[in-house]
């Protein structure tokens, strides 16, 4: 289900005097349910998946800390009775439907995922055997990565690295003979995989409890606002909030619609009228003027900040209003005058997982600076990787690295050469930002392109300078409605670090009715409706 | 309940305004200069209808009105499907005095060239068009529905824009006008071949707008307009689709594909620029399609 829907309109209209009106347990249950029927809305077959991933983290946590809790016999039935479920429920899926894996029969359909299954338990069985008490939370720690990277890696990159393998072993005039398997790729697996990561890692290291009441565990995995496109919610920040019920609070609802308006304009509004000249540009960028290429760029810039940071803030403004805070993701990343800055607020929920479960037990800049440098690169390629199963990606994180250990060697001769200069500092300011926009930009050409192809013609279509020139502008009206929007969109974004609206909106309630009311009139006015899915949906 | 007030007078509030901005938008559109809202004004009186998808605004107005010394009206738009330049060019018949002559460039019958969310962007002219309407509930319900909740979500779309635009000044010279680069030259042996895809119902379509068109008296030319002379070998099908639309219509299409051998007369494989159209135009009143003033005075 996307947010930008009639069925998501419904599916809340629904789902919130429901929420309300409940307390404990049966919240919990109703907002489990509303979650594997959000999920379930784009394909439910899936949910097998969550529900699996989720049952795994949940005992490993609770083995992390506590070994002889799988000593208990009780432990075990429970175990292999979801095991039966999961066969079972498999089973009866795929007697339903078998479009996930068209070109295998029922029987392997049915045996594929159930064979992954019973491995899974028997994985964590035989690690828990010879696993003495000392060992055995690192070990179950170690299990718990390698299972949930080992989902996220057969379903996004499988295929990815046959047919890069393939690919390579044809350089050297040989030629595998596997065939690639048509696997789906199921929406926001990333997203609950760092998530449910989080979890075991903070577990081992001390930094959280295990969570020991499944309910509250499953629903902490699965709560739909942030399920599919993020933000990462991290188990330390997340799960302690579903310790107590949340009341339903006017202020909570006041705070949230704005941030969800905020988010539908965002994403509606600009993202969403952005795309099609962008997809039109990068689709066969030979034969357009140069000017239209340096346009798609800088639209393909501001679609991508809105399309996603408009599904953050939905999802921030809706947890809201349900009682849960998250961090925010996105601080007007394109104002930020280095790369560090950048990520440290662009996606912040990512980059921050990155930093703290990756960079850092690398050994971060503690080892001199070619470590500094190597792990950096490594977070960056990872990172890259993260987005997508194409080589593209990869390069995108390999040109945020580069961009990183080049600030490093290069940042204080400029900032010295600035100096030097004597500029005031708001130009220096603005060439910083001018000059980290502009090179975030060349590294989104690559991370847009399907294919190096693409992204070679688009860079050397715009180098070419042919066509530069306003006539050449196609679809003008389209580039003119873009333009104006983006001008709205950073008129408010730099207006608000003086005006704080949304404070001004919770304080002042006229100026929240002006504003809301506004925010809906450009929806109507200016949004584009039914275009489709969040850009992030893929990663 | 206090703490809710808020929120009715929000929506009361986005009511008010949208009613009241609509109703602007709406005197917007009715004093347009654009070509559809001086057809719903009636005030397109013209000897000559041209008709087509993008290629159809190849028809350029000014020069062809100095050609023929006749009045013109032009109802081509970008990707313009049959399924809505059949009901304006209805409309226009049942508002204005029957053209002399209605001029449509084929080659708009292609479901793959054509804009098929095309007609949802004629919402604002929804209110002044049966036609319009039930084409817009019929394949269009969410925006047709929405626009009756929200009246500026019917004026959200690329059509009104150029309402806007042309709100005081004149669409008639409206056209492609740029060289075709030479990047796009050499690249040419590369192009996928150009097949058109169409169905029987969208033949029908045409075929009905042409019996409505000759009913009222005006002469129907069909034609197909010129394409770019190194990219005719990568068309597929028009023999074809030119053979069908001469069973549905008893008309036999006159083919200018290759009127026009200038490559600098293009904007791209599918336009002419300006220089190209006026060449083009030449070779219309040449072949009789276009009649002069002079002529028809003569007859």
């Amino acid at each position: 289900m996307i947010f930008n829907s009639l069925t998501f309109l419904a599916f809340i209209a629904i789902f919130l005097p429901i929420y309300f009106s409940l307390k404990g347990n049966a919240r919990l249950w109703l907002s489990l349910f509303a979650s594997y029927v959000f999920y379930g809305w784009w394909d439910w077959r899936f949910l097998t998946l969550i529900s699996l991933s989720t049952f795994i983290d949940y005992y490993l946590g609770a083995v992390i800390r506590n070994g002889n809790i799988l000593k208990e016999r009780k432990t075990w039935y429970e175990v292999f009775g979801y095991g039966m479920l999961m066969s079972v429920l498999v089973l009866g899926l795929n007697l339903l439907s078998k479009t996930a894996f068209p070109q295998l029969s029922y029987l392997e359909y049915w045996y594929f995922p159930t064979l992954g299954l019973w491995l899974t338990f028997l994985v964590i069985y035989l690690t828990n055997k010879i696993s003495t008490a000392e060992s055995r939370g690192y070990r179950m720690m170690v299990v718990s990565m390698v299972l949930n990277l080992g989902f996220l890696g057969f379903f996004k990159y499988f295929n990815f690295f046959t047919d890069s393998f393939d690919q390579m072993l044809g350089n050297f005039g040989m030629h595998a003979s596997w065939n690639t398997l048509n696997i789906i790729l199921p929406v926001g697996i990333s997203f609950y995989t760092f998530q449910s990561m989080s979890y075991t890692i903070d577990v081992y290291r001390k930094e959280i409890e295990p969570e020991l009441n499944y309910l509250k565990f499953a629903t902490f995995v699965a709560f739909w606002p942030q399920l599919v496109a993020g933000p990462i919610v991290r188990a330390v920040d997340f799960l302690p909030q579903f310790q107590k019920d949340h009341n339903f609070h006017w202020n909570r609802v006041i705070t949230g619609t704005g941030r969800v308006l905020w988010g539908f304009f965002k994403k509606c509004v600009v993202a969403d009228s952005l795309a099609p000249f962008v997809d039109q540009i990068f689709h066969e960028p030979n034969g357009f003027a140069s000017i239209n290429l340096v346009i798609a760029v800088f639209f393909y810039a501001f679609q991508i900040y809105c399309d996603f940071s408009g599904y953050s803030d939905i999802a921030i403004g809706f947890a809201r209003i349900l009682g849960f805070d998250f961090n925010e993701n996105f601080k007007t990343p394109y104002f930020s005058q280095n790369f560090s800055e950048f990520w440290s607020r662009w996606h912040i929920s990512l980059s921050s997982w990155l930093r703290d479960y990756l960079y850092i037990p690398l050994g971060g800049n503690r080892n001199g600076k070619f470590n500094t440098y190597k792990n950096n690169m490594l977070t960056m390629l990872l990172g890259g990787l993260w987005h997508g199963a194409n080589w593209t990606f990869v390069f995108w994180g390999f040109l945020h690295g580069l961009y990183l250990i080049a600030q490093r060697q290069l940042g204080k001769p400029f900032g010295s050469l600035m100096s030097g200069l004597r500029f005031p500092s708001w130009m220096k300011s603005g060439v910083n930002i001018a000059s980290t926009f502009f090179f975030t930009c060349l590294a989104w050409i690559f991370f847009r392109s399907a294919n190096f192809g693409i992204a070679t013609d688009v860079i050397k279509g715009i180098a070419s300078f042919q066509g530069f020139s306003m006539v050449n502008v196609m679809n003008k009206f389209t580039v003119m409605k873009g333009f104006l929007l983006i001008g709205i969109l950073l008129t408010i974004e730099v207006s608000n670090i003086r005006m704080h609206w949304n404070s001004l909106a919770f304080e002042r309630p006229s100026f929240r009715v002006v504003a809301y009311a506004t925010l809906l009139l450009l929806l109507a006015f200016f949004g584009s409706f039914g275009s489709g899915a969040f850009i992030y949906f893929q990663f | 309940m206090k703490k809710s007030y808020w929120i009715f007078a929000t929506i009361l509030l986005a009511l008010l305004l949208d009613r009241a901005g609509g109703l602007l938008l709406a005197k917007i559109t009715k004093d347009s200069q654009f070509r559809y809202s001086q057809l719903y004004n009636g005030k397109e009186e013209a000897d000559i209808l041209f008709v087509g998808n993008s290629r159809g605004l190849s028809f350029y107005q000014p020069y062809a009105e100095e050609k023929t010394g006749l009045k013109t009206a032009n109802l081509s738009y970008n990707g313009m499907p049959i399924n809505l330049a059949a009901p304006l060019v209805m409309d226009y018949l049942d508002r204005h005095q029957p053209p002399k002559v209605l001029v449509m460039d084929v080659s708009l019958i292609d479901s793959q060239r054509m804009d098929n969310k095309l007609g949802y962007q004629f919402n604002h002219y929804s209110p002044y068009s049966q036609r319009l309407s039930d084409l817009l509930k019929n394949k269009f319900p969410n925006d047709y529905y929405a626009g009756l909740i929200s009246h500026l979500y019917r004026y959200n779309s690329e059509v009104f824009q150029r309402t806007f635009y042309y709100w005081k000044k004149s669409d008639k010279d409206w056209l492609l006008d740029r060289v075709i680069s030479p990047n796009m030259m050499e690249d040419v042996d590369n192009q996928k071949l150009l097949r058109f895809n169409y169905d029987k119902n969208m033949v029908a379509q045409l075929a009905e707008m042409v019996k409505y068109a000759q009913q009222k008296g005006t002469r129907v030319e069909l034609v197909v307009n010129p394409y770019y002379p190194a990219f005719i070998p990568k068309i597929g099908n028009l023999d074809t689709l030119l053979g069908d639309l001469n069973t549905a219509t008893g008309l036999s299409v006159k083919n200018f594909e290759n009127a026009v051998t200038q490559t600098e007369a293009f904007g791209d494989y599918q336009h002419v620029n300006k220089v190209g159209a006026k060449l083009y135009l030449d070779k219309l009143v040449e072949a009789g399609v276009l009649e002069t003033k002079t002529g028809m005075n003569q007859q």
